[in-house]
């Protein structure tokens, strides 16, 4: 796939830092809630690469674990994203009318509040914790797919094929998820790239607030607001996850970009 | 107003579902059920939920939130002391987002593909990955703590405006130059503009008058639901910097299950939120003449 020289760099980056994630016990001796009481708050050396944190455990290892939560709860959610947005954006489209309406009422709703406090709303309704997270995340989401879809849906519809299926006694049902679902499914990959990056900065923003991975549990947000207190005596404990976090989203959303422009597609991103 | 209705609802359905009982968190759970049940009637909260709700109604149709359950004051007077400075938190951050924005968008699609095009996208997508929180601790930590230059936290004069203001016109300007750069490009090709060219213009009248003038409806529209995110931003800045706002104020609310404080808050965000959209319309009019002649010939 032509992705030209900056999405390649970041796909890369991407693959490196999910391979970092997901070896992490086999690129560190140290465990990531390993209580070392003789090397608390210690700065960046050859022993601890990032340095330790309050209690004396690696940052760099507390980085690499909590690279498996962050990234997860944001793979997770985009997927849960867009299976509730297709959905909706499906039968939105295909069928039209009221409940085409109701839904993009609900849609620009969605998309115009405050998302963070929406999230902040879901998180506390149920307990604290990443599946709670993804929740969130996809609550708000799902919109941005279901505005894509059903644009194309309305488009697709029209189409011979549809017609063809129709006038063959499909039912509505078969119509929606054998013949008009898998058009859908490079669009809504495209958009969950675009999507990604961010959602990766609202996991980190909702443990950042305590409503995330709960303790000791690492979360790039978590060790952040953990940091915080210590931020002049140990600024590398807010230093280095941030970089995580930063590193992370930049090279999706350049990603994101890419494929977007490989794509042809024109202003997905509001 | 179908909205603000809806949201009330959404927003009282919502922390009616929420786990635990304010009656007993505020006295804790050894009190004697008698004095549970005594604050229970003095917070209405022994009626049923359909009460409830009415009674809430009309507490707001007298601009009225209830009292908060910790502190007692009236929400309403809270907000009254915290929203100037939410707003002025985002009309900051506004004030170096907006110009900063715009000419990154403009110099960006006037040199298109050139390095500094490169230079100036790059910076933007930057701009929408890096946290907020993130962002705002680094320069506290520079500014603050290594340099001694502002307080790191507090509300009040502008040395306590400056750094939110920064950290939360970030992520705008990278939003705002980005959208500002495709929508001029968009208008560079547009076959009026050759024809202003060939009329001979000079490039510095076509620019600001020609192309501006277009670009800023896109863009009006952009500042205007951006700033939902802006009150997700002031969440996040107002809790780091200190910042006695709105957003800190909902979160603190938020953690203690404090409801007449949530939805308060909640309140005057949807109602900041419907205004702000009703300005942007409103702007259409005034900067585009083709929305006026349309309502007319209707």
């Amino acid at each position: 796939m032509r992705l030209g020289r900056r999405g390649k760099i970041s796909a890369a980056i991407i693959v490196v830092v999910l391979f970092v994630s997901v070896a992490a016990p086999l690129l560190t001796s140290h465990a990531p809630n390993a209580i070392d009481l003789d090397a608390l708050k210690n700065a960046p050396s050859s022993l601890h690469v990032f340095g330790t944190d309050q209690k004396g455990r690696d940052v760099l290892t507390r980085v690499l674990y909590g690279g498996r939560i962050s990234m997860g709860v944001a793979v997770v959610a985009a997927l849960l994203s867009m299976s509730i947005g297709l959905l909706i954006g499906l039968v939105s489209g295909y069928f039209g009318g009221k409940l085409d309406t109701a839904a993009m009422a609900l849609v620009d709703l969605v998309l115009s509040f405050p998302s963070l406090l929406l999230a902040i709303g879901i998180s506390i309704i149920l307990p604290p914790g990443i599946y709670t997270v993804m929740i969130a995340i996809a609550a708000v989401g799902w919109a941005s797919f279901a505005r894509l879809i059903r644009g194309h849906v309305l488009s697709l519809r029209e189409e011979p094929f549809v017609d063809a299926a129709r006038a063959m006694g499909c039912s509505p049902g078969r119509i929606l998820f054998v013949h008009l679902l898998p058009q859908c499914i490079p669009l809504s990959l495209v958009m969950m790239g675009l999507k990604i990056g961010g959602f990766i900065i609202t996991e980190a923003s909702l443990s950042f607030l305590g409503l995330g991975a709960q303790p000791p549990v690492a979360s790039w947000g978590s060790m952040i607001a953990q940091g915080r207190s210590y931020i002049v005596a140990a600024p590398w404990m807010v230093l280095f996850p941030g970089l995580a976090i930063a590193v992370t989203a930049l090279c999706f959303n350049i990603l994101g970009d890419a494929i977007q422009e490989r794509f042809g597609l024109k202003k997905v991103r509001a | 107003m179908p909205l603000l209705l809806g949201i009330t609802l959404v927003s009282f359905s919502l922390t009616k579902a929420l786990p635990g009982d304010p009656a007993i968190n505020m006295v804790g759970e050894r009190a004697s059920p008698e004095v549970i049940e005594s604050i229970r009637k003095e917070m209405g909260s022994d009626r049923n939920v359909i009460g409830q709700y009415v009674g809430y109604l009309g507490l707001l149709a007298h601009g009225e939130f209830g009292r908060s359950y910790y502190t007692n004051r009236r929400v309403s007077d809270d907000l009254k002391t915290k929203f100037p400075n939410t707003m002025l938190l985002a009309v900051g951050a506004m004030t170096i987002a907006v110009p900063i924005g715009l000419l990154l968008g403009f110099l960006a699609a006037l040199r298109r593909e050139s390095r500094l095009d490169h230079l100036i996208t790059t910076v933007s997508v930057v701009g929408i990955s890096v946290p907020v929180f993130w962002s705002g601790l680094l320069l506290m930590l520079v500014a603050s703590f290594y340099l001694r230059l502002l307080p790191p936290s507090g509300t009040g004069e502008l040395r306590f405006l400056v750094m939110p203001a920064i950290t939360l016109a970030l992520p705008a300007v990278a939003t705002l130059s980005r959208v500002t750069r495709t929508t001029v490009i968009d208008i560079l090709d547009m076959p009026f503009l050759q024809a202003v060219r060939a009329k001979g213009l000079a490039t510095w009248r076509t620019n600001i008058v020609h192309i501006l003038r277009n670009a800023l409806i896109p863009i009006v529209t952009v500042v205007g639901l951006d700033f939902g995110s802006y009150l997700n931003g002031a969440v996040l800045t107002e809790t780091i910097f200190g910042w006695d706002g709105i957003g800190r104020y909902a979160l603190e609310g938020i953690t203690k299950r404090d409801y007449p404080v949530v939805m308060g808050s909640i309140i005057v965000g949807t109602v900041v939120f419907v205004l702000i959209n009703l300005l942007v319309d409103i702007a259409y009019h005034w900067l585009d003449p083709r929305v006026r002649l349309h309502k007319k010939g209707a």
